[in-house]
C-alpha cells in the first residue's frame, strides 16, 4: 500500500508546486472565445485571436495587425477574464513603431473595471490592436486576452 | 525504503523542473537549428515561437473574403473550385493539409454566397475531410451540421451563421491543439483560391467592378507574408510560399499608382486605379502558378 500511496503524494506535491511557479492563469481558449461571441450580435464572426501575456519588469506592449476591407462594418470584441492584472487596450489606425498614429480606440475611456467590452469601426484598412502591460516582478504573472472580430452583412 | 520510495518520483520529475525553466529564447534558438521541423516537433514549442512574439496577425476569414468579393458582382463559375473528389490526395504533409483545408474553406464560402446550397454542402464535407487530417474532427462533429444544414437550406442567414460557427470552432481546436501555424497556412491557401477565382472571372469579363475587388484582395499579401515569416520555422515548405506570396506582392506594389500611394502614404483607392492589361498579366500569372502548385 505504502509504495503506491507515497509516489501519489510526492507526484501531487510537485504538481502543486509547479503551479505556483509561475502564476499562470488558466486560459480556456473556448470558454473565453464563447464568452466574447455572444457580444458579436448583430455582427457575424469572421476571426479570432488569443494572445498570451507575459507581465514584464518594465511597462510592455503586445500588438495585433488586423487587416480590414475599407468600407465594411466591424466589430470589436475582447475577453480580458483571463488577466491577472489590468491591461488596457489601445486600437491604432498604425502600427506601435510609426510616430503619427492616430488613437481610434482606448479601453480606458469605456470603464476599466469591465472584463469584456466592443469597438465598432468602419472606413480603414488596418488596425493596431495594443495590449497594454503594467510592469510587474519577472515572470510572476501570465495571462491570456482574446479579441475578435465580427463583420456585418448588408 | 521511504527515502527510495520518495526519490523515484523526484528523480523523474527533475527533467520537468528543468524544462519550466527554459526561456523561450532558448526555444527559438532550438527551433532556428532545426529547419526540418515537420509533422513529428512538438507544437508546443512551436506555439511558443508564435506566441511570445511581440506582434501578432489576425487575417480574415475565407467567408469574409467571399463575402467582400459577392459584392463586386462576380457570378458564379461551377468548374472554378478544386475538385471535391481531390482530399484524400493531400493527406501527405501538414503543409498540404493546412494550404488545401483553406482552400476547400474558400471553395464553399464561394459557393454558399452564390446560393449553390448543394455544392456548399459538399464542400463542408471536403473541409470536414480534410480538417480530419489536422485534427479537427471535433468543429464539425459537435452539432449535427449536415443535419442542421439540410434544415436550414434555403435560408441564406442561417447558412452563414452555421458556416460562421464551424469557422469560430476551427480555430478554437487551432488554438487548442497549438496549431496556429496552420491557421496562418490554410489562411495562405483561403486567400489564394479566392484571388485565383477572382482572377479567372476577370480574365472573362475584364469588369472593373471585380478588378477593384481583386486589387483590394492583394493588398491582403503583406500582412500574410507577415504571419508567414513569424511561422517560417515551422514547416518545410513555408520559405517557398512566402518567395511565391512575395513575387505576387512586389508585381502588385511595382504598378505606379500603388508605388506612388505607398509612397506618399496615401490610401489605396482600388476603384480608381489605373492599371494596364500587361500589369494585370502578370500578377494573375503569379497568382494562378501558386494555385496550381497548392492543388497538385
Amino acid at each position: 500500500m505504502k509504495t503506491i500511496i507515497i509516489p501519489i503524494l510526492t507526484l501531487t506535491f510537485i504538481f502543486i508546486l509547479m503551479s505556483f511557479q509561475t502564476g499562470n492563469i488558466l486560459c480556456n481558449a473556448k470558454e473565453m472565445k464563447e464568452k466574447a461571441s455572444a457580444l458579436l450580435d448583430p455582427y457575424k464572426y469572421d476571426s479570432s485571436e488569443m494572445t498570451k501575456i507575459l507581465y514584464k519588469t518594465k511597462e510592455s506592449v503586445k500588438e495585433v495587425e488586423v487587416p480590414l476591407f475599407i468600407g465594411e462594418k466591424y466589430r470589436f470584441v475582447f475577453e480580458m477574464e483571463a488577466l491577472p492584472k489590468h491591461v488596457e487596450v489601445q486600437i491604432y489606425n498604425k502600427d506601435k513603431t510609426s510616430k503619427n498614429r492616430k488613437l481610434l480606440f482606448s479601453s480606458k475611456e469605456s470603464a476599466s473595471d469591465k472584463k469584456e467590452f466592443q469597438f465598432d469601426v468602419t472606413r480603414v484598412r488596418t488596425v493596431y490592436v495594443d495590449y497594454i502591460v503594467p510592469q510587474a516582478e519577472a515572470g510572476a504573472y501570465t495571462g491570456c486576452a482574446v479579441f475578435m472580430l465580427g463583420y456585418r452583412l448588408k | 525504503m521511504t527515502i527510495k520510495l520518495l526519490a523515484i518520483p523526484l528523480i523523474a520529475a527533475l527533467p520537468v523542473f528543468f524544462s519550466c525553466g527554459t526561456n523561450s529564447e532558448d526555444q527559438k534558438n532550438q527551433l532556428a537549428e532545426e529547419p526540418d521541423s515537420t509533422v513529428n516537433m512538438p507544437d508546443i514549442a512551436l506555439a511558443a515561437a508564435t506566441d511570445d512574439n511581440d506582434v501578432s496577425y489576425n487575417l480574415p476569414s475565407p467567408l469574409q473574403i467571399a463575402y467582400v468579393f459577392k459584392k463586386s458582382g462576380a457570378g458564379f463559375i461551377s468548374t472554378l473550385p478544386n475538385n471535391k473528389a481531390n482530399t484524400t490526395k493531400y493527406n501527405t504533409s501538414n503543409y498540404k493539409k493546412a494550404v488545401n483545408f483553406g482552400i476547400y474553406s474558400a471553395d464553399l464560402a464561394y459557393c454558399l454566397f452564390n446560393k449553390k446550397y448543394q455544392e456548399s454542402k459538399e464542400y463542408l464535407k471536403a473541409c470536414k475531410d480534410i480538417g480530419s487530417y489536422l485534427g479537427l474532427d471535433k468543429a464539425f462533429e459537435s452539432e449535427n451540421m449536415a443535419q442542421r444544414f439540410d434544415k436550414n437550406i434555403s435560408n441564406d442567414d442561417s447558412l452563414i451563421k452555421l458556416v460562421s460557427s464551424v469557422q469560430m470552432k476551427t480555430d478554437i481546436m487551432f488554438e487548442e491543439n497549438k496549431q496556429k501555424h496552420i491557421k496562418v497556412l490554410a489562411i495562405a491557401g483561403a486567400w489564394t483560391e479566392s484571388l485565383y477565382i477572382a482572377c479567372e472571372i476577370y480574365t472573362k469579363d475584364k469588369n472593373k467592378k471585380i478588378q477593384a475587388s481583386l486589387l483590394e484582395q492583394l493588398l491582403l499579401s503583406e500582412p500574410i507574408i507577415k504571419a508567414l515569416k513569424s511561422n517560417k520555422n515551422t514547416e518545410v515548405e513555408v520559405p517557398a510560399l512566402i518567395a511565391s506570396i512575395e513575387k505576387i506582392n512586389n508585381e502588385f506594389n511595382m504598378i505606379p499608382a500603388i508605388s506612388s500611394a505607398v509612397e506618399k502614404d496615401e490610401e489605396i483607392d482600388s476603384n480608381t486605379i489605373s492599371i494596364t492589361d500587361n500589369e494585370m498579366r502578370l500578377m494573375i500569372e503569379s497568382i494562378k502558378a501558386l494555385r496550381a502548385e497548392m492543388i497538385k
